[in-house]
């Protein structure tokens, strides 16, 4: 065979020309998001000297911890970013917690602080905020009014769930399942069940009447309890390092990262299909039903039951979030002290927020992004 | 590639829409799997983005592309190869393939798919890349004569295929 025939007949072997843009979109992201070489000084050995002069009246001046941060931010942040969260690229409502407390920051950029909360979820309808700090839960309005609270030790990972009429709200502490009605009352260890792991349980979206919670059994295991009833629906095998759990939006599949692989469950018979991806801390799904993934380093999008890469970068991500609309996705960058926001679509934007330590009081957690104003 | 380094994301587009089909098609030669190529060529740009700012300017793009994606794509080829043996039941995904091949382009790509991924590399890297053996050998990390060997006996397997095809 004629090496001039191999040459013609690689060259034809049909590839996807659709490839190309999908690709595109995803490096073009990576690009936008990283530091640019600075561009070289043309007197570059007295410059040197100033910003040696520069440096040292900095670090004579500045709190040490302050330099240290700053540098961080300036060998992994992303670039551009927006000295604060003024504003969000999509309409809506964010809702954070941490050191400094709970925060719901809108759309124009305004921010409420709700309290002094470790952690907080929105109720289904975002009309309210479901709060904790270690030895309390409370109920309070988007505007700050506490409506009720419980006094109980440990608490951890509060979720909101149910209908408009009737809601419930789960948590956690020390390991036991409690479920609480939203009006506060009849607060209860779900006893009869084993225990729950460390891990966020989720609320299936009110498309069918009745309370059903999925949540994780200190064995690794997924069960959907029917709160209403006591009664498991179904549970599955042990998983290893179960790390997250989300429903998507029609309530017909339940999806868990593990150390492995993300697991997505029929909801009616807990039927699993497997798809082998490992390191995946977090999963998000959009109004729409998409589903995104958070690992260490990047964020990926499935695909049908393939995941591919939306978004990657050099320094760790934290939290995930879609944007109401289903247009942005937003994540964190914890060790630059930024948040960041991804555009889907043919924009592909890339935007970020920093100093987020200093506006809201120390380095919140995201909790989710929900419409309304 | 310096403006690409500054930022510019022209330039960068410029350097991708210039490396990416030469690099795609390496990947999905040796892979044979054209979601797995797209994912193979997408991780070497990513990985190129990654290490930009450490790219020596004086070096040409390509090979150093190349040899990302070459080897990523022999790994995969390999890690499939073992996924196979453990589940027979599973076997590769069907490369996507439009309605119209080019003649004899199919017989190439069986005869392709039935070399092992280390021979269809060195193929792709010398007939559709251009490189020399030298450079191939300096590429893979492996001596000058076993790329030789390689070659021909991939040159020869193809033969092969396409007089079966024909007959």
């Amino acid at each position: 065979m004629s090496e001039r025939n191999v040459r013609r007949l690689l060259d034809a072997i049909p590839a996807d020309p659709d490839a190309e843009e999908r690709a595109w979109a995803v490096v073009q992201a990576a690009h936008a998001a990283r530091e640019p070489v600075p561009r070289r000084p043309r007197n570059r050995a007295a410059l040197v000297l100033a910003a040696a002069v520069v440096a040292i009246a900095a670090a004579a001046l500045s709190p040490p911890g302050r330099a240290v941060v700053h540098a961080v931010r300036k060998s992994i942040g992303i670039a551009g970013a927006q000295p604060g969260l003024f504003r969000l690229p999509a309409p809506g409502r964010v809702l954070l917690s941490g050191p400094g407390g709970a925060w719901v920051v809108g759309a124009d950029g305004s921010a409420r602080r709700l309290g002094a909360f470790r952690e907080a979820a929105w109720s289904p309808h975002a009309l309210y905020v479901v709060a904790s700090s270690p030895t309390m839960l409370a109920a309070v309005a988007p505007n700050g009014t506490v409506h009720w609270k419980l006094d109980r030790r440990d608490i951890r990972f509060a979720r909101w769930g149910g209908s408009r009429a009737d809601t419930r709200i789960a948590y956690l502490t020390s390991g036991r399942l409690h479920v609480v009605a939203g009006d506060g009352t009849g607060d209860a260890e779900v006893n009869a069940q084993p225990a729950a792991a460390l891990v966020a349980p989720a609320w299936r979206p009110p498309t069918r009447p009745g309370h059903v919670l999925a949540y994780i059994t200190t064995g690794g295991r997924v069960a959907v309890l029917d709160t209403d009833r006591r009664a498991i629906a179904w549970i599955s095998h042990g998983y290893a390092e179960p790390r997250s759990l989300a429903w998507s939006p029609d309530g017909t599949t339940l999806a868990l990262a593990a150390a492995r692989t993300i697991v997505l469950f029929d909801a009616a018979n807990g039927r699993a299909r497997t798809v082998p991806i490992a390191g995946v801390r977090a999963l998000a799904f959009s109004a729409s039903g998409r589903l995104a993934l958070l690992r260490t380093h990047s964020v990926l999008l499935m695909d049908g039951t393939r995941p591919r890469t939306f978004f990657s970068t050099r320094a760790a991500l934290a939290g995930l979030a879609w944007s109401p609309d289903g247009h942005w996705l937003l994540t964190g960058l914890p060790a630059a002290d930024q948040w960041v926001f991804l555009q889907r679509g043919s924009g592909r934007r890339v935007l970020a927020v920093s100093h987020l330590r200093a506006q809201f009081g120390g380095l919140p957690t995201l909790d989710g992004w929900v419409p309304g104003t | 590639m310096r403006d690409a380094q500054r930022g510019s994301a022209a330039a960068f587009e410029q350097l991708f829409r210039r490396h990416w089909p030469r690099a795609y098609r390496a990947a999905l030669l040796v892979v044979g799997d054209a979601a797995a190529a797209e994912d193979i060529a997408q991780e070497s740009f990513l990985a190129a983005v990654r290490a930009l700012d450490r790219f020596d300017r004086r070096r040409p793009f390509g090979p150093w592309l190349h040899r990302i994606v070459v080897n990523r794509a022999i790994d995969w080829s390999r890690a499939r190869t073992l996924r196979r043996e453990l589940a027979a039941d599973h076997a590769p995904e069907p490369e996507a393939r439009e309605q119209h091949a080019p003649e004899h382009a199919d017989a190439l790509a069986a005869g392709l798919a039935e070399l092992a991924p280390e021979h269809r590399a060195v193929i792709v890297l010398r007939y559709l890349l251009d490189y020399t053996p030298g450079e191939i050998a300096e590429l893979l990390d492996v001596p000058r004569g076993t790329v030789n060997s390689r070659l021909r006996r991939g040159l020869d397997r193809l033969e092969t295929s396409l007089r079966e095809e024909l007959a």
